[in-house]
């Protein structure tokens, strides 16, 4: 099974990010950087495919210079070989055009599937694995829970896709196919001293972007988000505060 | 406030609906088509689609697009964009507004990527600005709100997170007119085939998608008070959720723990009992869209973020608030 | 050749080990660095305030490779801080003048050293912590790498990693002030015999971001003085890099005697002195860390040679404390260990007697040439401030010889004052989260994280005393000497009070393995990967 992961560098998680002077923008120049935490669950189930089917697992990743380190990781993991669509503008870029790199590496290569974690930490569009299904002309399917062991491994693959409030279904689609894949899927494992030592030697073919697509949409201005009210202290006895709480809750916030 | 006339490109709203009934949540995307403006349409696709059909009239917009057809009863993401391209390229709207659901995510955006489009998605409001439309949406996980300018022609695509509008806001207007909208879809290149969904118990917390969750601090002083958290958090409908001593202590498991190095949730409703507010809690909490806090301490942070707060001892409070929701 | 510790002192080790053939023929050794931290340089915290002089002897074109030190000192100011005024020193000390020298992030400089290190071919593994010293007899002959993957209370999770035994010709230890595997090296061959206790300082600092025009790039201001009393040795620092980032920072010395005294309290007093309060306003504290530094001197530090390894850079102590400065030295003490250590193994003899060449290159090198004639400093400064400035301005002069040498020095937890039953006072200062901060709200900006399932990486070893005698003695010291508020009195529910240990706050600055006062915490590092994210500090 030839698998490609679509990883994405992002600032660590609970970095406290500042807005640049753009205003349009985070100040990433001196941030703390890290593989995309869904992205991360997806490698590992691709890595666990390969165990059990065989095959190669390619990480791919569009981003500046900089991304270079997710890419070393993923291939200290275990990851065979990496593809790294580089330009600086990948960095703040919508999904649409990230996605459009991305294709421009995996629509060379035959794989027979695609995984992209759920969504990434900091733009959160949830979207770039769905973009790039169609992109690719791929059969798609989203917020994967489990692939199902059952299958043949080639020609069709059976997978368990999150629902809302509980629900869950299973789905089968043909192969080559692409998966968007939900974090928890899996226990991820630890880069070994053996797996950094082998992915010094591990192949890393970096390929220019040349073409953007035009920007979708720009972001015109980042703000820190305002509470547009003040804290309304609710007063009085418990029962009478309980009370009136409760009634602001349901008929001002109509959170109840 | 609706914007100016000449910002009104018509607007089309995907409503959404499962076996045949509708999904609620598609009269906030209505209200907030109403909030932008311009002449409004909803498509509803699928099958057996009468009574949603009927449903959605009421609302106060031009039409109500029935979109029907065999290959449509179960829900695929090749069966809808295929369908949904269709009408949305014989339409011509300026704007196609989406409710940010499961659903939407799974298929709406190869759907505008299709009409050389990307979905603009997950939005929180939208602004006018300049004659034209601004969408704002959360990034870098709630800390950050963008201000998002669509460019180049429409159809825009965008879709509302759940709660962003209020569904009840959505203004009925009595009868709009019912049209079917033919569409050709070839079942056999439908490539996804789905089964029955089915409920499961879920292996673990996934306090990222509870609607409502109550989370205890240092306040509630000793495990052996947890279950007065837990009465009110049932009166809710609520998970039951901790900062970090609690979970460091071992009185919840550690999946229940909200902030950095936890989870970070974005529920309706967060009551924060017995919290003092540390950034590290903050950080995981603070898009919450209502934030209640009870504390002791009048100066604790937690009340600078909260919407509605009670000063007062919790254990006090907490029973009161159970009885009050019990009436 | 295996390095623990990817410093100013482990780089500039396997940078020399991994060059050396260039210049002295023969065939380059395997070089291996162990780094706990995520990547390299994020554990790295000081002023800081480079004499690049040893950065050329590694490295003579490490200007051209782009090395970040660029903003030479352009002015030194000195003050001694009363509680509302500023007096100026008329003159600079000598050893305080850095014409030269270059303010720098230390985080920064590591990052592109490991770089050049990996580029010579080095294998830099960071997220593995030394956990233990593998011997073979009395022979160090590598070390065990942490276990990852254990849960809180110690069962193994599905990712479980076992340690691995890393096994080396020479093990060079370069973990660090305080650091865990010298600790237990020096313990075990009392390496420390006939030296003096070393004596540490703790120093917390803040990467802030002022409106331009506070201060030129490259100034240097030191501060003596309040709010520290005459008997506490201490100061405080603010570096100025380009761009209105400033580096503000207060050193405390570990041996002060008041139990109720508070480094982090002292940093947000002197952080409200007008001096510093006036540079900050309308600025933004953008990181915190903090890190304990070996003030000893020459005469505390240990025998660095044994059978199969040697000890480097802060870990062995040395730093001058005079010029506040350590990063040169480190490196300096990397780079003779490496040759030490290179023709030990091409001798096929890393005995502790061949290896003893190390401890003859710090003695005719640059190491001694700097700390031997300063080797009095702190402990004059024990005996209060004016004679430890007196003594400090008379060591210049006399090369410190004329008081008796060494002079006695006690390890800094044992100077700790009684409080006889109460509650030592701690006096607050104000919070307002925009110049003063409390702990918990600075750690947050450090960027600390651990895996939050793992076991407690210190150790105490008897908690009974916690609640009991030291309560009563001292009043829990640990509850303010650390600056990451990990040590936590808490109501018991049996009454009373327990320690709470919040490990996954920890900065790892080892103030708490050095000043507790029954010597009973243990900082073993935890699973690798975990700490600070100290970027640009």
């Amino acid at each position: 099974m030839k698998i490609a992961v679509c990883i994405k560098q992002v600032v660590t998680r609970d970095w406290p990010v500042r807005i640049d002077e753009s205003a349009a923008w985070v100040r990433d120049g001196d941030a703390s950087f890290e593989m995309n935490e869904p992205d991360a669950y997806a490698l590992e189930e691709g890595l666990r495919l390969k165990e059990r089917h065989g095959g190669e697992v390619v990480v791919c990743s569009a981003g500046p210079a900089r991304v270079a380190q997710v890419i070393r990781e993923a291939l200290a993991r275990g990851a065979d070989r990496a593809i790294h669509v580089e330009s600086e503008d990948l960095a703040t870029a919508d999904a649409g055009v990230v996605a459009e790199a991305l294709a421009s590496a995996v629509r060379e290569e035959s794989f027979d599937l695609v995984l992209t974690g759920l969504q990434s930490d900091d733009q959160g569009f949830g979207e770039t694995g769905v973009i790039l299904a169609e992109r690719l002309g791929l059969p798609h399917a989203t917020i994967i829970m489990e692939i199902a062991a059952d299958g043949d491994g080639a020609g069709r693959i059976r997978v368990k896709r999150e629902l809302e409030g509980g629900w869950f279904q299973w789905i089968t689609l043909p192969t080559p196919a692409l998966l968007t894949i939900q974090s928890g899927i899996n226990q991820l494992r630890y880069a070994t001293l053996r797996g950094i030592m082998a992915a010094k030697r591990k192949d890393v073919r970096t390929v220019p972007f040349a073409s953007p697509p035009p920007s979708a949409w720009n972001i015109v201005a980042l703000r820190v988000p305002v509470k547009d009210k003040q804290t309304r202290f609710v007063d009085g006895p418990p029962e009478a505060a309980a009370a009136e709480l409760v009634r602001l809750l349901r008929d001002e916030a109509r959170a109840l | 406030m609706p914007m100016p006339s000449s910002a009104r490109p018509p607007v089309l709203v995907i409503a959404e609906q499962r076996a045949g009934s509708l999904n609620p949540v598609t009269w906030e995307t209505v209200a907030a088509a109403q909030v932008i403006g311009g002449p409004i349409s909803v498509a509803l696709a699928g099958a057996g689609l009468a009574g949603a059909a009927t449903e959605l009239a009421s609302a106060d917009v031009s039409e109500v697009l029935v979109v029907e057809d065999p290959a449509l009863e179960r829900y695929t993401p090749d069966g809808f964009i295929a369908a949904l391209a269709q009408v949305i390229e014989r339409e011509r709207p300026g704007l196609v507004l989406f409710p940010h659901t499961y659903q939407t995510r799974d298929y709406a955006p190869a759907l505008a990527s299709r009409l050389g489009r990307v979905l603009i998605p997950d939005c929180v409001g939208a602004t006018a600005r300049d004659g034209g439309l601004v969408l704002l949406r959360p990034m870098f996980q709630g800390k950050f709100v963008a201000e998002v300018a669509p460019a180049g022609d429409g159809p825009h695509c965008v879709s509302f997170q759940i709660g962003a509008w209020r569904a009840d806001a959505a203004a009925r207007g009595g009868a709009a007119a019912t049209r079917a909208v033919p569409v050709t879809i070839d079942a056999a290149a439908i490539r996804q085939r789905p089964e029955e969904p089915f409920q499961e118990a879920k292996q673990a917390v996934d306090l990222t998608q509870a609607e409502r969750i109550v989370a205890v601090g240092r306040g509630i002083k000793g495990q052996e008070h947890l279950p007065l958290a837990q009465e009110l958090a049932r009166s809710l409908g609520a998970e039951l959720a901790a900062s970090r001593p609690i979970c460091d202590s071992g009185w919840l498991p550690m999946d229940r723990q909200i902030g950095s190095s936890g989870q970070t949730v974005s529920p309706k409703l967060y009551v924060a009992l017995g919290i003092s507010g540390a950034i590290q809690h903050l950080v995981g909490m603070k898009g919450a869209r209502t934030i209640v806090a009870v504390n002791k301490d009048a100066d604790a942070p937690i009340f600078e973020v909260a919407d509605y707060g009670i000063v007062g001892d919790l254990f006090e409070v907490v029973p009161a608030l159970v009885a009050a929701l019990g009436e | 050749m295996l390095v623990v510790g990817g410093g100013p002192a482990g780089l500039a080790a396997a940078y020399r080990l991994a060059t050396r053939h260039r210049t002295v023929g023969g065939e380059p050794p395997v070089v291996a660095v162990l780094e706990k931290s995520r990547e390299p340089g994020a554990h790295m915290l000081s002023g800081a305030v480079l004499d690049p002089s040893a950065l050329a002897d590694l490295m003579p074109d490490w200007q051209s490779r782009g090395a970040p030190v660029a903003v030479p000192v352009t002015e030194d100011r000195i003050y001694f801080l009363t509680e509302r005024r500023r007096i100026p020193f008329p003159i600079t000390p000598p050893p305080l003048r850095n014409h030269g020298n270059y303010v720098i992030s230390l985080n920064r400089l590591v990052r592109w050293l490991a770089e050049q290190v990996e580029a010579a071919g080095v294998d830099l593994f960071a997220g593995f912590a030394g956990a233990e010293l593998l011997y073979e007899g009395d022979r160090v002959v590598g070390v065990r790498t942490g276990d990852r993957g254990v849960d809180r209370e110690g069962n193994r999770k599905a990712a479980f990693e076992p340690g691995v035994d890393i096994r080396a010709r020479v093990t060079v230890l370069a973990d660090g002030v305080r650091g865990n595997l010298t600790k237990t090296l020096v313990e075990r061959f009392g390496l420390d015999d006939g030296r003096l206790p070393q004596v540490y300082a703790v120093g917390i600092k803040e990467l802030w971001e002022v409106p331009s025009g506070r201060l030129p790039a490259g100034a240097v201001i030191h501060t003596m003085g309040y709010p520290l009393p005459h008997e506490q040795f201490g100061g405080g620092f603010l570096y100025a890099l380009p761009d209105g980032a400033l580096s503000v920072g207060f050193v405390a010395g570990l041996d002060y005697r008041d139990p109720g005294f508070d480094p982090h309290t002292a940093f947000q007093r002197f952080k409200r002195h007008p001096l510093v309060a006036d540079l900050l306003a309308g600025g933004e504290m953008v990181r915190y860390g903090a890190k304990a530094l070996p003030e000893g001197g020459w005469h505390a530090v240990p025998r660095c040679h044994v059978d199969g390894a040697l000890i480097v850079g802060d870990a062995a102590g040395f730093l001058n404390s005079m010029r506040l400065k350590g990063i040169h030295l480190a490196m300096q003490s990397g780079m003779a260990a490496a040759d030490a250590a290179l023709e030990a193994v091409r001798a096929n003899d890393a005995s502790a007697e061949r290896l003893a060449q190390y401890a003859a290159l710090v003695e005719s090198g640059p190491i001694r040439r700097e700390l031997h004639p300063v080797r009095n400093v702190h402990q004059a400064f024990a005996g209060g401030l004016l004679p430890g400035l007196l003594y400090s301005g008379l060591s210049l002069v006399t090369g410190g010889w004329w008081i008796r040498d060494p002079m006695p020095a006690h390890a800094g937890h044992t100077r700790l004052r009684r409080v006889a039953g109460g509650e030592p006072a701690a006096a607050a200062v104000p919070v307002d989260r925009r110049l003063t901060f409390d702990k918990l709200t600075n750690v947050h900006y450090s960027g600390t994280r651990h895996d939050e399932d793992q076991p407690s990486h210190l150790l105490v070893q008897d908690t009974d005393i916690c609640r009991t005698r030291c309560r009563e003695e001292y009043g829990n010291p640990c509850t303010r000497f650390c600056p990451a508020a990990v040590y936590e009195m808490v109501d018991a529910e049996a009454g009373g009070q327990r320690l709470q240990i919040n490990a996954s706050n920890c900065v790892h600055c080892k103030t708490c393995d050095i000043m507790d006062p029954y010597q009973i915490i243990d900082w073993v590092p935890p699973e690798g990967g975990g700490g600070p994210r100290y970027e640009g500090m």
